[in-house]
């Protein structure tokens, strides 16, 4: 159990934010580029001082006030884009660097990671995808207690990242490793995670299953960082209070009229465009204007598609219950 | 093992995603074989450029090229077998190494420090190594007699123990310390600053503590550059003769011997100690050279 609430410094503002996550749990920071996502992995890693708050790992206390367990101490696993591989030593030495390491197990962890036959070799002539899995491989003869991963795989191409996300998936719930994922991707957190933390800015904007927070979008904020491109007025006829939007991401949308399966919108269509298997289309509806996603290309002039169940946000930008302001 | 992927996730994930990247392991990339050496003189800019090359370097290389045209094996051995005449020679290799240990246990951890950001205001501190590497020889020289001779405070407290520091083997070494510690301290500055620290974060991460992160990733991963450093500070050490002709006149190292012999019996006789300095001075650099480039290749595999 990796129990975390952190509150650290940072020159251009404080992040703050408490997680927990069980053994073989799997959570994922989200948040864009700079949201203070990875001062968080490295509050919990002690590679970074925290101004106050307490980092937790199984029965062990990593940090708290007046304790503060070093980094090499703490048998925290941390993975980052750059894999850091020694480039002095071979892959089989890597693999071997820490001193809880046994070689006994070397032959194991490299056949189940694919790099049985490399363990000669240096990592230079490794290939992108070879040095995580070597990477992953020390982490796991180093028996840490906790995997942080850092957005890992973010230069690595689509088909490589999903496996090797799937192999940390396995090696997670396998060992009962509580395993934290920082990505400014979607699409990763999705799928590696059972639990999502929206971060902006230094701090915790919501946090929940995946679907919930992509569905369920807790504030405008929220639904612009995880994709809704276009806020469009819900008329004020319709039973919502003055200002009520209705968040629009371009994969909830479908052509024609069917008004019992979310808000229908109709509006001028000002550019389309190949996307895809599909079409995508830029509507404006009074003052708003939005992106979606169809099937067919859409003819120019007006357009009526419907949003499905989509999620309200006050003038003030929080989420409303979306019954109260059904149509 | 109880965590063990399904084929589909791990090996079989394995096959199809690394297979197509940057080469198999073992195999030397095609420049490597000479192919693109020979390829080089093919063109007329490939002559051209290879043609000037060669000149510049044998310009360099002239004035060796005209001790070693000048000197008769008759010259070298009457030189190196004349009463006392190795004494410079092993007076030179004493002081140079005794320097090069000076340099190690002080200047390094200086180097790490400055290059890791550890001292506040490292700038200030960069350019105080650097107005030591600016001073001529023969200035560091002449402050040194202000700084450690009789007169001095410091040369007041070494004649309280019965040492001093002009015209002995102390002050012989504080001379070349000074001529070669800032060429020392800048190239391991570098050497260390070259260690991605992300790799030391890594270490430490993976259990270390500092000390061992240090002697385990930080020193292999330096050592070409520091070996390097430590080559010239040799050779400014064993060839100093600015400072030392002014705070350390005896005793004699070769440089010294070189010039005095110039100054008593001609230039034809002071040759041969050029060749000894030439010949003492080189392996060091060479030996730390063809290291590096060793360590260099086994790295990229």
């Amino acid at each position: 159990m990796l129990d975390a609430d952190v509150e650290v410094d940072r020159r251009d503002f404080r992040v703050q934010a408490a997680l927990s996550v069980g053994p073989g749990e799997r959570v994922a920071l989200f948040g864009p580029s700079g949201a203070g996502k990875t001062t968080v992995l490295e509050a919990i890693a002690g590679l970074v001082p925290l101004r106050s708050g307490r980092v937790l790992l199984g029965d062990r206390v990593l940090s708290r006030a007046g304790v503060e367990v070093p980094p090499w101490q703490r048998r925290v696993g941390l993975l980052r884009q750059d894999p850091g591989l020694f480039p002095h030593l071979s892959v089989r030495a890597n693999l071997l660097y820490a001193r809880s390491a046994r070689s006994g197990e070397v032959s194991g962890v490299a056949e189940a990671l694919g790099i049985a036959g490399l363990l000669a070799a240096m990592p230079a002539r490794l290939s992108g995808g070879q040095r995580h899995r070597v990477a992953l491989g020390r982490l796991l003869l180093a028996h840490c207690d906790a995997l942080l991963l850092d957005e890992p795989f973010a230069s690595l191409d689509l088909s490589l990242r999903r496996s090797l996300t799937a192999l940390v998936r396995t090696i997670s719930t396998g060992r009962s490793l509580p395993s934290v994922l920082v990505t400014h991707q979607l699409a990763d957190a999705q799928a590696f995670a059972d639990r999502l933390l929206v971060i902006d800015r230094g701090a915790v904007l919501q946090t929940g299953t995946p679907s919930e927070v992509v569905l369920r979008p807790a504030s405008r904020r929220v639904a612009e960082l995880v994709g809704y491109l276009g806020f469009v007025p819900v008329p004020s006829g319709a039973g919502a209070e003055e200002g009520t939007v209705a968040g629009v991401h371009p994969e909830r949308v479908i052509a024609g009229d069917w008004s019992s399966r979310g808000l229908v919108v109709t509006g001028a269509v000002i550019a389309s465009r190949p996307s895809g298997a599909g079409w995508e289309a830029d509507l404006r509806s009074g003052d708003a204007e939005f992106t979606c996603r169809l099937t067919e290309p859409p003819e120019s002039g007006t357009l009526s598609v419907t949003v499905l169940d989509p999620p309200y946000f006050g003038a003030d930008g929080t989420a409303l219950d979306r019954d109260r302001n059904r149509a | 093992m109880s965590w063990a992927a399904s084929p589909a996730a791990a090996s079989g994930g394995a096959v199809r995603d690394d297979a197509g990247d940057s080469g198999r392991p073992g195999r030397p990339p095609a420049w490597r074989d000479g192919g693109r050496a020979r390829s080089a003189v093919r063109t007329v800019q490939g002559i051209v450029s290879v043609g000037g090359a060669g000149i510049v370097w044998i310009a360099l290389l002239g004035p060796v090229i005209t001790l070693l045209v000048r000197m008769s094996p008759g010259d070298i051995w009457s030189a190196l077998t004349g009463a006392g005449n190795l004494d410079p020679l092993l007076t030179s290799l004493e002081s140079a190494g005794v320097t090069l240990l000076v340099l190690i246990v002080f200047c390094t951890p200086l180097s790490w420090m400055l290059a890791r950001g550890k001292l506040p205001f490292t700038r200030v501190w960069e350019a105080g190594i650097l107005c030591t590497l600016l001073l001529p020889p023969l200035v560091i020289g002449l402050l040194l007699v202000f700084m450690v001779g009789p007169y001095s405070w410091i040369g007041t407290v070494l004649s309280w123990m019965n040492q001093s520091a002009t015209n002995t083997f102390l002050a012989l070494v504080i001379a070349e310390v000074y001529e070669s510690a800032p060429y020392y301290v800048l190239g391991a500055q570098s050497a260390f600053a070259s260690v991605d620290t992300r790799l030391e974060e890594q270490a430490g991460l993976l259990g270390d503590r500092p000390f061992r992160v240090f002697r385990r990733v930080t020193l292999p991963l330096a050592a070409p550059g520091l070996a390097m450093s430590l080559a010239i500070a040799w050779a400014r050490a064993i060839g100093a003769f600015g400072a030392v002709v002014i705070i350390a006149y005896h005793p004699y190292g070769i440089p010294m011997q070189i010039y005095v012999t110039l100054q008593e019996t001609g230039l034809y006789t002071a040759l041969p100690y050029a060749l000894i300095l030439l010949v003492i001075a080189l392996p060091l650099p060479l030996a730390a050279y063809i290291w590096s480039a060793r360590a260099g290749r086994r790295r990229r595999g």
